[in-house]
């Protein structure tokens, strides 16, 4: 976030909080905006679970599939002026397009390599993706803002003040998750990306294909990813770094989630959305809007060194 | 006597590079390179560490800006708000990076793989969150940081500069050439070899690996410092996570176990962005995707360092150099007859 | 050489629900070829990688050289005992780790090898001599006499322990590029290299041939003549009762005898967990 540009906050008047206690509407109103912040970085999380777990690949570039939903929707909906379904679904298409093509080039030409050569191959893809996303060719540095779903008009609930792209956030994650679960435990293909994720040997022996199951989890994360772009954009604007922290924070989420539990990666990805979002209501001290990213991050450090104190116990 | 010589041809052209680095700066070649080349010698240093680190224990570390912040930064304040001697603000900036990187070394170099990677993105990216902060200037940064002094011999020019960068450059290369000979360099490439059996002939596996982690993070300070006393001014744009994602291009092109192909990394890369790229304005504002595909391309197709596999190509090419004509014959028959019968191989 | 180099007392290790060793108490002379035989899944290997400090025991002691190898971590020691044993339960009791108990003398070999692929034979030696020498990265760095003195040092005595294998003609070539029997001799020799007391064996004849085998046999004689201890696991008999003075058989993690070669041989137990297994 680099300053003089524009952050715009998910909120009416970022000036008026700044004593550190707050009454029960604001506390509201940022406990909404943390569920829907949250519900972004909630289906990040899951497609970062979804990729690792059907190929044990951590991909860098998810937060970019996010980045990509947002920007292609304000191409889509504002420059070209398609009506707003069209332009919301092409998007996410194209997204999802995005993935399989960075998939096939990137990863599947890259075979048996390390760890650490897929980790750096990955962030040299969302460094690509990114950076063409930056060139004046395309959007440059300017952040953009797709039309939101319903008006911008903020609607009143119990007291507190919020757009209404709020709500769609929320609601478009909770369908999101619904259909997933749907998809991973009654078609057949959710379930063989499951068999993948469990054993993917054993997957091999009962006919699945793995490389076609990759490709899927990809087309399936960068989907997620840019399902989440297209719904957060009308209400935080996107730019063409916002894919960075968006990732982050969702791979956060998916840690939380163990990268194999969808639910505890949801409730991690709001969590840390609620997280954050309390940090700038509270205003005081190290919780303030500035620092609001380290918190997640902090959350993200406790448990990882969590999970590895409990490893190491094994040995001696 | 001549084929003697030419045997020995890797001292040669470490003799001629040697010639050339010491002349350079007398503008004895055409273009003024002495700035590029200052930066070039201070992310070789940085990038030495990376090596060593990412190399021989394989442990990915995405937040190396960090602390060369943190030595730019520490040296910065100290000798600027503090009149403390900038050499005594180096040795003070390279003392706390070094403690902190131990502190933070044991718990984190327990996570394997992506997750490793991941915890030292995110300590990366507080760190800069932090500086970017707290330190004077907040996210503008801060000059008038004083250069560094010996006596009354002041390095005030790039000329001046250029020679104490290198001569710490080459320093750091050296000393980490012997760590990588000597009975500790065994017991780094044992650690990548197996881990469970280095254990096994004694060596404290998780201490090395925090041993070669704060190494890492002194080179990161000392060039961080170097940086700002040479810069005098310093914001913390220059620290951030990209920075980081740079300095490990840099240490994948020269090649992870390799410590001398650190300045052939930390080269081509820096020529790549900051001469190319800048100066001659071509595709500008493309760096940052071609740093991407070049990051991938690398990877997928050299993982083990543009320096290694340009040096297989040229042993390659020594031996069968008789043959290229008959091979590149060999090659357009099959291509031209494979278009010419439609496809069909014949 | 006499008296008891290694001693476990209820050695117990469970793997959540799993109980690989069930309170084995084992009891290892000094000098001898003890070897510990048993069914697949009898807990063998899980056995040395406890030994070895692979593995935390889940509770029970093993007692090396007289010492134990529980230890009170440095935060704990001001506690007074008692109380300590109170709040530090089996749970908690932390034991020497693995690098330590090789400096203390117990090296051993892996089953699939584990060879350091960069480095040549000699190299994977050296490796080993590491914890005989003393030389940190200060000396490295600076390359100070005393570290081209100890560099000498450890060179020659890798090359004592790589002929003594064998493989002296192989020095200098990549130790990933032998073949596997004499990949096997390399790492032996490895585990020697760091001048142990008792060494650890984990199925040192798996994948020889039989010349192979009867070459190991003398090799491991060799090692007992120079005064180290022998611990092997082993699943081919006639090796197993052709070198073994002493063996010791697991079933399902519990000891179910020990004694001789002709000992076990007639025992029913030893019998009837087998089931009549032919190996090899």
């Amino acid at each position: 976030m680099k300053k003089g540009e524009a952050w715009a906050s998910p909120f009416l008047s970022e000036s008026d909080f700044l004593s550190c206690s707050m009454s029960a509407d604001q506390f509201l109103q940022y406990l909404l905006a943390g569920l829907s912040q949250g519900s972004v970085y909630a289906l990040v999380g899951l497609g970062f679970t979804i990729i690792y777990a059907v190929t044990r690949i951590i991909n860098f570039a998810q937060g970019e599939f996010v980045m990509l939903g947002g920007m292609l929707s304000f191409t889509l909906g504002v420059s070209a002026g398609l009506p707003l379904a069209v332009a919301a679904i092409l998007s996410i298409v194209i997204t999802a397009i995005i993935g399989a093509i960075m998939y096939l080039l990137a990863i599947r030409t890259a075979k048996r390599a390390s760890v650490i050569s897929l980790i750096i191959i990955t962030i040299g893809a969302s460094i690509f993706i990114r950076g063409i996303a930056g060139t004046k060719e395309m959007w440059g540095v300017d952040a953009v803002r797709p039309l939101p779903f319903t008006g911008s008009e903020s609607i009143g609930i119990l007291g507190a003040y919020i757009q209404p792209q709020v709500l769609w956030v929320i609601g478009a994650a909770v369908l999101v998750t619904v259909l997933l679960q749907l998809f991973l435990t009654r078609t057949v293909v959710g379930k063989a990306l499951k068999a993948c994720a469990v054993n993917p040997q054993a997957a091999v022996l009962v006919g699945i294909n793995i490389k076609t199951m990759a490709l899927i989890a990809f087309i399936l994360a960068a989907a997620l990813g840019g399902i989440g772009g297209v719904v957060m954009a009308p209400w935080t604007m996107m730019s063409y770094h916002s894919g960075f922290m968006i990732g982050l924070k969702g791979f956060v989420a998916a840690s939380i989630g163990g990268f194999k539990s969808p639910i505890a990666t949801v409730i991690g990805g709001i969590l840390i959305g609620v997280v954050e979002n309390m940090v700038v209501g509270i205003n005081y001290g190290p919780f303030t809007s500035q620092y609001m990213d380290v918190w997640g991050l902090v959350v993200l450090l406790a448990i990882l060194l969590i999970r590895s104190g409990r490893l190491a116990s094994e040995e001696a | 006597m001549l084929a003697r010589l030419i045997s020995k041809w890797p001292y040669l052209i470490m003799a001629v590079l040697l010639i050339v680095l010491i002349l350079l700066p007398f503008d004895w070649f055409p273009g003024k390179y002495t700035t590029l080349m200052i930066f070039i010698g201070i992310s070789t240093m940085v990038t030495v560490g990376l090596c060593l680190l990412m190399g021989y224990t394989g442990q990915v570390s995405l937040g190396q800006a960090a602390f060369f912040g943190c030595g730019a930064y520490i040296s910065g304040v100290f000798s600027k708000y503090y009149s403390v001697n900038p050499w005594l603000a180096m040795l003070i900036a390279a003392a706390v990076t070094g403690v902190f990187a131990y502190v933070i070394g044991y718990p984190i170099l327990r996570l394997r793989g992506n997750y490793l990677a991941l915890a030292t993105l995110a300590i990366g990216v507080i760190v800069w969150i932090i500086l970017r902060n707290e330190g004077p200037g907040g996210p503008d940064g801060f000059s008038g940081i004083p250069a560094l002094s010996i006596g009354g011999f002041a390095f005030d020019t790039s000329f001046k500069r250029y020679f104490l960068v290198w001569g710490f450059c080459l320093a750091t290369l050296f000393i980490s050439q012997n760590i990588v000979r000597s009975r500790s360099g065994r017991a780094l490439r044992a650690i990548h070899g197996s881990e469970a059996a280095a254990e096994s002939i004694g060596i404290n596996v998780a201490q090395f690996k925090v041993k070669i982690f704060v190494l890492s993070a002194v080179y990161a300070s000392l060039a961080g410092s170097l940086f700002a006393h040479h810069l005098r001014h310093i914001s913390p744009q220059t620290f951030d996570a990209m920075a980081s994602v740079k300095l490990v291009v840099m240490a994948v092109i020269g090649g992870l176990a390799s410590v001398w192909g650190a300045i052939f990394g930390a080269g081509t890369t820096r020529l790549l962005s900051d001469e190319i790229l800048v100066r001659y304005h071509v595709l500008s504002g493309w760096d940052i995707p071609i740093y991407g595909l070049i990051l991938v391309l690398v990877m997928i197709f050299m993982p083990q360092g543009l320096f290694v596999a340009l040096r297989s190509a040229s042993y390659w090419l020594r031996y069968n150099w008789r043959e290229l004509p008959s091979i590149t014959k060999g090659i357009y028959e099959r291509k031209v007859l494979r278009l010419r019968s439609g496809g069909v191989q014949s | 050489m006499s008296g008891t180099i290694l001693e476990t007392r209820g050695l117990t290790k469970a793997f959540g629900g799993l109980v690989a060793l069930n309170d084995v108490d084992i009891s290892v002379e000094a000098g001898k070829i003890t070897a510990i035989i048993g069914p697949n899944g009898a807990g063998k290997t899980t056995f040395f990688n406890t030994i070895a400090g692979a593995y935390r025991p889940t509770s029970g002691d093993i007692i090396f050289n007289g010492e134990t190898m529980k230890r009170t971590p440095w935060y704990a020691k001001a506690i007074p005992p008692r109380l300590r044993q109170k709040i530090f339960a089996e749970r908690l009791q932390q034991y020497i780790p693995a690098h330590r108990r090789t400096t203390l003398g117990i090296a051993r070999t892996f089953q699939n090898v584990l060879l350091f692929g960069s480095m040549t034979a000699l190299e994977n030696i050296m490796a080993g001599q590491h914890p005989r020498s003393r030389y940190g990265f200060f000396s490295a760095a600076l390359k100070l006499p005393r570290a081209r003195r100890e560099e000498e040092r450890i060179s020659l005595n890798a090359m004592k322990y790589l002929n003594m294998v064998g493989l002296g003609t192989y020095a200098g070539q990549n130790a990933l590029s032998l073949p596997l029997g004499q990949q096997k001799l390399l790492a032996i020799a490895r585990a020697l290299a760091t001048e142990p007391q008792l060494l650890l064996l984990d199925e040192p004849g798996a994948g020889l041939n039989t010349l192979e085998k009867r070459e190991l046999s003398e090799l491991i004689h060799r090692i007992k003549e120079l005064g180290t201890s022998i611990i092997l696991v082993e699943h081919d008999m006639p090796l197993v009762m052709g070198i073994a003075e002493w063996i010791i058989v697991l079933d399902s993690g519990r000891k179910i005898a020990e004694g001789t070669a002709s000992q076990i041989q007639k025992d029913e137990r030893v019998i009837a967990a087998y089931l009549g297994e032919e190996t090899d």
